[in-house]
């Protein structure tokens, strides 16, 4: 029975859209459609905190109630009956601002001694934590990104089975091929969590019995919803070819993919909260006795920003792995039709990837914000204090990321008939944002020796000194952004000629989007200059905002743009330069990198306390590393996933080598640029 | 003649008759809009584009590439004044490589042509410069592994933290005060709506300007030798200490602070700063033994007044106290 409504099949409708296939024109909204429902997901990170609070308000209010009376409850009924301790909550607040009141429920964090830990003599116990959690967290964010890719391509595929048969099947085979993958890693993901919790159990044990004292029931749920992960990803991934006949049970089948999704992301904040609370906590008092709500414990402040900053970090992981294993093969590959294959991954890959990346500095940003909030000591150590050299190695590591996705589309539209329209931009596309980049990595304290210093004549220099400040950075930031975006808008348009009555405004109104967004956010930049600090902070929610418009508005616009377009040719699959094939390597190693860093800094700050102010760590280990210790332990754990990430590839293709030698694929895909 | 060369003798010639003639006279002693070095590369640059440009100079792509890196070489070398620490300088390089390779890779016909004398010189099309290539190179890496070796005796580089995490409270005249929160008690009005006023004359004025006055007669007799009477670190002392004194008027510094930690600051001194932050390297005296806390917090106050900074507040919170 064929659901898919008559206009979808007209042939007189036909356009292309961002993902390289010849579709009906009605799909160009579903690319839109995407868009907004990926701004419609941004949105709660903006404006979450200021509903948190207000829900928050009414709910306080209801519980300080109840509080009052039981304590009025007490007083009536005097002595003999057993009295609640009410302790006051290290972190939550009553509607009247003061510390909220709850029962005490637990036990008082203890306080650590030498039996509390124990050690191996080859390594210090947190060196050894550290590897554990890191490599579990790493196989942990692949496993949960891998559902979200596979869900999105298979949805295009299903959309596109009645138009391009050829495609769809690409489509369908490739979120195939992923899962495959990402089964093997799930186990592996399992057992390095259970290493991860052998190690926790054996070396720390005073810490973690403190902290399952607090998260029994969350841990117990933990389990039960990893029981629930697996088997629907079982039933997802053996069931995928019994499902891919009959129209009905595929639907039902891509939406095993969205449960499989929702499990994966509420496991992931399960687990988030033990961070957080560990970093940040709130549900108990100060003396660490657990007051009786575990939704507290749970939704401590930094939750819901590291929530959402992993998801779109997981994204862009993910899509950096998967596109680091399709350039291995597009590098290697023995026929044209391999190299086509591997190269149209690459970009479904990269474009994945690049989505994932825009919006991810912001909700970073938005976590740094909530850190601040909590203890501007915190705040002080990661941004300008201790840890303040390894945030100036992170700002090369985010540029080498946006340099590298700007490589990769440069060289992918070169490739392009009809992109020697554009080409010429590119140049000041690259020098926009190096300028931008160079603002942007321009440290607020700058290394120099004494003489140097006199020279300069102050420990601020005159000119690039303005750049060491929070203002220059959400400019140079937002502007990297902006003219990423501006490349992803030609590299679209790279091979159409424009052929909609109304072109000319067409191309006015994205050149006065981008302009107008470019001039807003250079504007705000050097206004935050002339303004107290606590407003300048706001200033950065406008810049934000004009740069999402630009790329949501931009992209739209372009693609509405592509009706009855001409083409000057169609994109070549597998003519790819190596220099753009071996950005993507760079991105991908660059995340993996960053990725432990930021792990590290956001882990590391909390110094010599296991739980910020509430429970100590006593161990011999707790010190901080220096930077270049702590830059070999990434370095380290970034070789060992990589050689990991290989290992298990190849043991997925090991299936894979006998299903290719059966049958190879019928045609290549229909490239973004090949429409009309 | 081979328009790359006669490329290479333009920009030569163009970059030796900037750099001598208008070099010294775009850097006058007192700097304009026009007669400054940033204008002067300004024009450069533009002369080398016009005169490629009229005179239909396509230079192959390496020396493109050469050209785009020598420019930012000279840009950070010689026109950004003052000179930046050697570090920042390596930094702002290896950036500005990076572009330029992102320019002579953005396609594979440029990064072809980019590599194209690079490959002949090494097989050997180029032989004239395949002989001073890998003549010169064991010469060049010999000259490098010297100058690393030989031993200098420059001051080492410091990882100074500027403004590190302050304590979570602080004792100051016997008194306890959590910073978290903690705010000035002069500060009862908003210091915008005294811009048009002044110290020492509008002092009976208004209760604030009082405080205002008091702050800075206090700041003139105890902080002026080293933070400078414009509060800008150039003090009369200034130029003895290492580091520096801190510059109130840079946007880097009290401007991003709250009072609170302006407070913690100026009690403990440099004696009082955590290890991360070279507490041997301040020369700033603990002043909770010279000053009163209220004494303190006044001159806190008169240099976010002078400066026209806000102190730094968070969401919902006020940084006056006492609003009626």
């Amino acid at each position: 029975m064929n659901k898919v409504p008559q206009f979808f099949k007209d042939p007189n409708t036909e356009v292309k859209d961002m993902f390289g296939k010849t579709i009906s024109k009605k799909y160009g909204a579903i690319t839109v459609a995407f868009l907004l429902a990926f701004a419609v997901y941004l949105l709660p990170g903006a404006v979450t905190d200021a509903f948190a609070k207000e829900a928050f308000a009414e709910q306080v209010f209801a519980e300080e109630a109840f509080a009052k009376e039981v304590m009025a409850e007490e007083a009536v009924e005097g002595e003999g009956e057993p009295k609640i301790e009410w302790g006051q909550d290290v972190f939550y607040k009553d509607w009247e601002g003061n510390p909220l009141k709850g029962p005490i429920s637990g036990a008082p964090a203890p306080e650590l001694g030498e039996n509390d830990y124990n050690h191996y003599e080859f390594a210090p116990s947190r060196i050894i934590i550290w590897v554990a959690n890191q490599q579990h967290l790493y196989f942990g964010s692949f496993v949960l990104a891998v559902p979200i890719f596979c869900m999105l391509i298979e949805f295009v595929g299903i959309r596109s089975r009645e138009s391009d048969p050829v495609m769809a099947d690409k489509y369908d085979k490739l979120a195939h091929d992923l899962m495959k993958v990402s089964l093997t890693a799930y186990s592996w993901t399992a057992i390095l969590g259970g290493i991860l919790l052998f190690t926790f159990i054996t070396l720390f044990p005073g810490f973690f019995k403190y902290m399952a004292t607090i998260f029994r029931p969350v841990m117990h749920v933990y389990a039960l919803m990893f029981l629930a992960e697996s088997g629907v990803l079982y039933v997802y991934y053996y069931g995928w070819d019994k499902m891919n006949n009959d129209p009905f049970l595929k639907w039902v089948h891509c939406s095993l993919s969205v449960l499989l999704n929702l499990i994966g992301t509420v496991l992931m904040y399960l687990a988030n909260s033990w961070a957080t609370f560990m970093q940040a906590p709130g549900g108990i008092d100060e003396k660490g006795q657990f007051l009786g709500n575990i939704w507290h414990v749970i939704h401590s402040t930094l939750w819901n920003p590291v929530g959402v900053h992993r998801i779109l970090g997981n994204i862009v992981f993910g899509g950096g792995i998967v596109g680091a294993y399709a350039a291995y093969h597009y590098l290697t590959a023995r026929n044209a039709e391999e190299r086509a294959h591997y190269d149209w991954v690459c970009y479904v890959a990269m474009f994945i990837c690049i989505f994932g990346l825009i919006p991810l500095p912001f909700a970073g940003y938005w976590l740094m914000k909530e850190v601040y909030a909590f203890r501007q000591q915190m705040g002080i150590t990661l941004m300008g204090g201790i840890m303040a050299w390894l945030f100036i190695i992170q700002a090369v590591m985010i540029g080498l990321l946006f340099f590298a996705a700007n490589s990769y589309l440069h060289n992918g539209m070169a490739r392009v008939k009809g992109s020697h329209r554009y080409m010429k931009y590119c140049k000041y596309m690259i020098l926009l944002l190096i300028v931008c980049f160079t603002m942007w990595m321009t440290p607020h304290t700058i290394v120099m020796t004494p003489a140097e210093l006199k020279v300069m004549g102050g420990a601020q220099h005159p000119v690039v000194g303005h750049f060491g400040v929070m203002s220059a950075k959400n400019t140079a930031v937002n502007l990297m952004i902006t003219c990423t975006a501006l490349c992803f808008v030609l590299y679209q348009r790279a091979n159409k000629k424009i052929n909609v009555p109304w072109a000319t405004i067409g191309n006015c109104w994205i050149a006065a989007i981008f302009v107008g967004a470019a001039l807003n956010i250079i504007y705000l930049g050097v206004y935050g200059y002339f303004l107290p600090a606590n407003q300048r902070v706001g200033l950065s929610v406008p810049q934000v905002s004009s740069t999402l418009t630009a790329l949501f508005a931009g992209v739209a616009i372009n693609i509405s743009m592509f009706k009855d377009s001409e083409s000057y040719g169609d994109i070549e699959w597998g003519t790819q330069s190596k220099v753009g094939t071996y950005a993507i390597f760079l991105l991908a190693i660059s995340f993996t990198w960053l990725m432990g860093l930021m792990g590290y800094i956001r882990s590391a700050v909390r110094l010599f306390w296991h739980v910020t102010e509430v429970l100590r760590d006593n161990s011999v280990d707790a010190y901080t590393l220096t930077i270049g210790e702590a830059g070999k332990m990434l370095s380290f754990n970034t070789l060992f996933v990589w050689t990991q990430f290989v290992i298990v590839f190849w043991v997925a293709s090991l299936t894979a080598k006998k299903a290719t030698a059966e049958k190879a694929p019928d045609g290549v895909p229909v490239p973004a640029q090949q429409q009309q | 003649m081979n328009k790359t060369l006669l490329s290479l003798i333009v920009y030569v010639a163009t970059l030796g008759v900037f750099h001598n003639v208008l070099f010294p006279i775009f850097t006058p002693k007192e700097i304009g809009m026009v007669m400054n070095r940033y204008v002067y590369y300004l024009i450069m640059v533009l002369t080398v584009i016009f005169l490629h440009l009229i005179m239909k100079l396509k230079p192959t792509m390496a020396f493109r590439g050469l050209m785009v890196w020598t420019l930012g070489f000279y840009f950070y070398k010689f026109i950004l004044f003052p000179p930046v620490p050697w570090t920042l300088f390596i930094t702002y390089m290896m950036l500005w490589s990076i572009g330029t390779f992102l320019y002579i890779s953005q396609d594979p016909i440029t990064f072809r042509e980019f590599r194209e004398p690079i490959v002949k010189t090494i097989v050997g099309e180029y032989k004239f410069a395949q002989i001073l290539v890998f003549t010169l190179m064991p010469f060049l890496v010999g000259f490098g592994t010297y100058k690393a070796l030989y031993p200098t005796f420059e001051e080492p580089v410091e990882l100074r933290t500027v403004h590190p995490a302050p304590p979570a409270t602080t004792k100051v005249h016997g008194k306890t005060y959590a910073l978290e929160g903690l705010q000035n008690p002069f500060r009862i009005a908003e210091q915008d709506d005294y811009q048009d006023s002044f110290p020492f004359l509008d002092a009976d004025k208004s209760e604030y300007m009082r405080h205002i006055t008091d702050g800075g007669s206090l700041f003139f007799q105890n902080c002026h030798y080293c933070h400078g009477d414009q509060l800008n670190g150039l003090g009369m002392f200034s130029h003895v200490f290492n580091p520096t004194p801190a510059n109130f008027v840079d946007p880097g510094t009290i401007a991003m602070l709250r009072e609170s930690f302006l407070f913690w600051r100026v009690s403990k001194g440099g004696p009082g700063l955590p290890n991360e932050s070279t507490p041997w390297s301040s020369a700033m005296p603990p002043w909770e033994e010279h000053l009163k806390t209220d004494e303190i917090w006044k001159i806190i106050l008169f240099e976010y007044w002078y400066t026209g900074w806000h102190p730094r507040t968070f969401d919902g919170e006020s940084s006056i106290t006492l609003k009626e």
